[in-house]
Formats: C-alpha cells, structure tokens, sequence
C-alpha cells in the first residue's frame, strides 16, 4: 500500500512536469498575430524612419535569444550581416533557449532609439554580460552616437 | 455530514483543523515546487535559473572567404562534424553562425577560433520554473488560482488549529504579528520612505 501512494504521489508530479513541457512544434507567444502581410528586415534596416512607430509582421531567424530573461531575441534579416532586435516586456513573453536557431513570425511597433556614446557603450557592456563576453568587450570600437532600430514585440509564433 | 443541534456552535475549529491537514498535505508538490523555484528566479541575474549555458573555445584551420554554402560546409569538415547544422547565418562578413540542436557554433572565419555554445534544460529545476512562472499558460493559469486559494485557506486555518497560551491568542498572535511586520516593515522602508534607494 505505501508503494502504491509512492509511486501515486510521483506518478502525478512526473505528469504535471510532463504536461507543461511537452514539446510543440509551432509555439505562440504574447498576443494574437494581427498581421497578414511581412514586410522584409531589410527594408526595415534600409528606411528605418519610415517605418518608426508603424507596426509590422517580420520573419526570420532567431540568431540569438536573452540569456537571463528570454526577454529579447535577435531576428536575422532576409539578408546577409543584418539582423533586428526583438523585444518585448520582460515576464510577459518569455523566449525560450531553445528558440534559437528556429524562425519566428513576429509582431511589433518599429522604434528608432538614437543613444549617446556614453549610452551605447552601456548598452554593448550590458549586452556582453548577457552574452558571457564581457572580457572581449571593447568600448573603444564603439566611436561615436548610435542610432538602434529596434521592434517593440507583442506577439511571435515560433516554428 | 451531521446537522448542528439548535443553539450548538459551528465546530470551525475541527474544520480548521481538518482543512490545514488535508489541503496541506494536496498542497505540498506545489509548494515546494514553487518555493525552490522562487529562490532559484530570485537570483535570475546572476545565473540562468532554467538552462546550464556553457561556452567551449576551439581551434580550426581559419577559413577563406566564399559562398556561405561553401563556408558551411568548410566549417562543418574541420570541425569533424558528422551532421550539416538546421540554420545557419553570417552576423557579419568574419563570422559563420551554425545552429544545431541544443548547440550554436560562432566560428570567426579569419582565425578560426570557434565557441560552442551548448544549452541545457536544468532537471527538475526547468519544469519547475516553467510551472512556477505560468509559462504553459491556459489550464494551468487555473491550477495556479487554485493553489493560490489554497494557500489562503492554508494562512488562515493555520491560526486557528492550536487554542490556548501556544494560539492566536498568545504566542502564535506574537508570531503572527512579527511574521506581518517583514511586508510591511519591508514595504515602508523600501518603497514608502525610499529609505534603501536614498530617495
């Protein structure tokens, strides 16, 4: 009988843990997509004023994922050396790590941030500790005022 | 159950007993799920809670420019891979991203340092955080509504199981009152006086 309600009481938490892990092919996360038609990174990177507080539906590679929070992602662009930054409220989406190397369709508000030097060099020294490179980082590449186009997420479906 | 008789009083306290016993004992997976993930996410920026994150360096032959085909395929013969990578991409023209399951290659073409970035789920300490932090969404949002209501009825049965000089009346009521100062002291001090942000 005490085996019994052993092996009961592990059997419902080994389903519980298995429940919410299973694996999914396709996953959603925050709001509903809206959009139906994607616009290009590239044109995003390419006339970025133009899109600055629009919202658009872009497609792409996750090429790097927040390594404390999952509360950002980098999208690689339809081409190559490019990429865009995804963000989104912290807690309120969450990427997952294994989300890298996958392609996401996501939806945001373009932002076109322009930061001080003093500023990006906050920016890049915060995003090499995120990244584990903080010995590598060097705030002397960084020269003068950067200007960071950015999307602010709200919904992503991961494939 | 029994009616009560005319002019009997409810017995809350049996009740308070029987609710803190039984509830405490449906409510313990979750509470010690929740509570170890609680102070492993409390910690979230010095340590990943949920994934084992590791970065190995590596040597190959540097790499010409090419095709980026040509680079992938160059990169994934010395490094002796068996498997061409689901995804790659070039950040830039010196590096080659190659993605495989669970691991990232970041190859610098032109000295051919390579770092392997592997991720790992965390046993028992992902599924954790993954319930603890509502990430399946959907039922489990009830499931967690639940347990909150559970840990209430918890608090508040609590108070009553013992009468007497070790209740609510005596030392319990002293203990429950010290136990309601660290909010409230906290809650002052930080966020009403501002006293720890100089404020």
């Amino acid at each position: 009988m005490n085996i019994l309600r052993t092996f009961a009481v592990a059997l419902a938490f080994g389903a519980l843990t298995a429940s919410a892990t299973m694996a999914q092919s396709t996953k959603d996360y925050g709001k509903a997509l809206t959009l139906t038609v994607k616009t290009p990174i590239s044109s995003i990177l390419k006339d970025p004023r133009a899109y600055d507080g629009k919202r658009v539906l872009v497609e792409g590679l996750i090429i790097e994922v927040c390594e404390t929070r999952g509360c950002w992602i980098r999208i690689a662009s339809d081409k190559e050396f490019e990429s865009l930054r995804l963000k989104v409220e912290d807690g309120v989406i969450v990427f997952p790590m294994e989300a890298k190397g996958k392609t996401v369709l996501a939806e945001g508000v373009v932002s076109v941030k322009t930061y001080t030097r003093e500023q990006a060099i906050e920016q890049a020294r915060m995003a090499a500790k995120e990244r584990g490179t903080s010995a590598r980082f060097d705030p002397s590449k960084i020269k003068g005022p950067v200007t960071e186009i950015e999307l602010a997420g709200e919904g992503a479906r991961v494939k | 159950m029994r009616g009560l008789k005319p002019g009997a009083h409810f017995p809350w306290r049996r009740w308070s007993i029987v609710l803190h016993r039984d509830i405490g004992y449906l409510a313990v997976a979750m509470t010690l799920a929740y509570a170890i993930s609680g102070i492993a996410v409390n910690h979230i920026a010095d340590w990943n809670p949920s994934y084992r994150i590791t970065k190995t360096f590596v040597d190959v032959p540097p790499i010409a420019a090419a095709s980026t085909p040509d680079i992938v395929a160059a990169a994934v013969e010395r490094l002796g891979l068996t498997a061409a990578p689901t995804n790659s991409f070039r950040p830039d023209p010196q590096t080659l991203q190659m993605f495989y399951k669970a691991k990232v290659y970041h190859v610098d073409l032109p000295t051919g340092k390579v770092m392997i970035e592997s991720t790992v789920p965390r046993r028992v300490l992902y599924e954790m955080n993954q319930l603890h932090l509502n990430r399946p969404k959907r039922a489990w949002t009830y499931v967690a509504d639940v347990y909150g209501v559970a840990l209430i009825i918890l608090g508040v049965t609590g108070l009553f199981v013992l009468k007497g000089r070790l209740g609510i009346t005596g030392r319990g009521g002293w203990l429950t009152a010290a136990g309601t100062l660290i909010p409230v002291g906290y809650w002052f001090l930080y966020l009403r006086w501002g006293y720890y942000s100089g404020q």
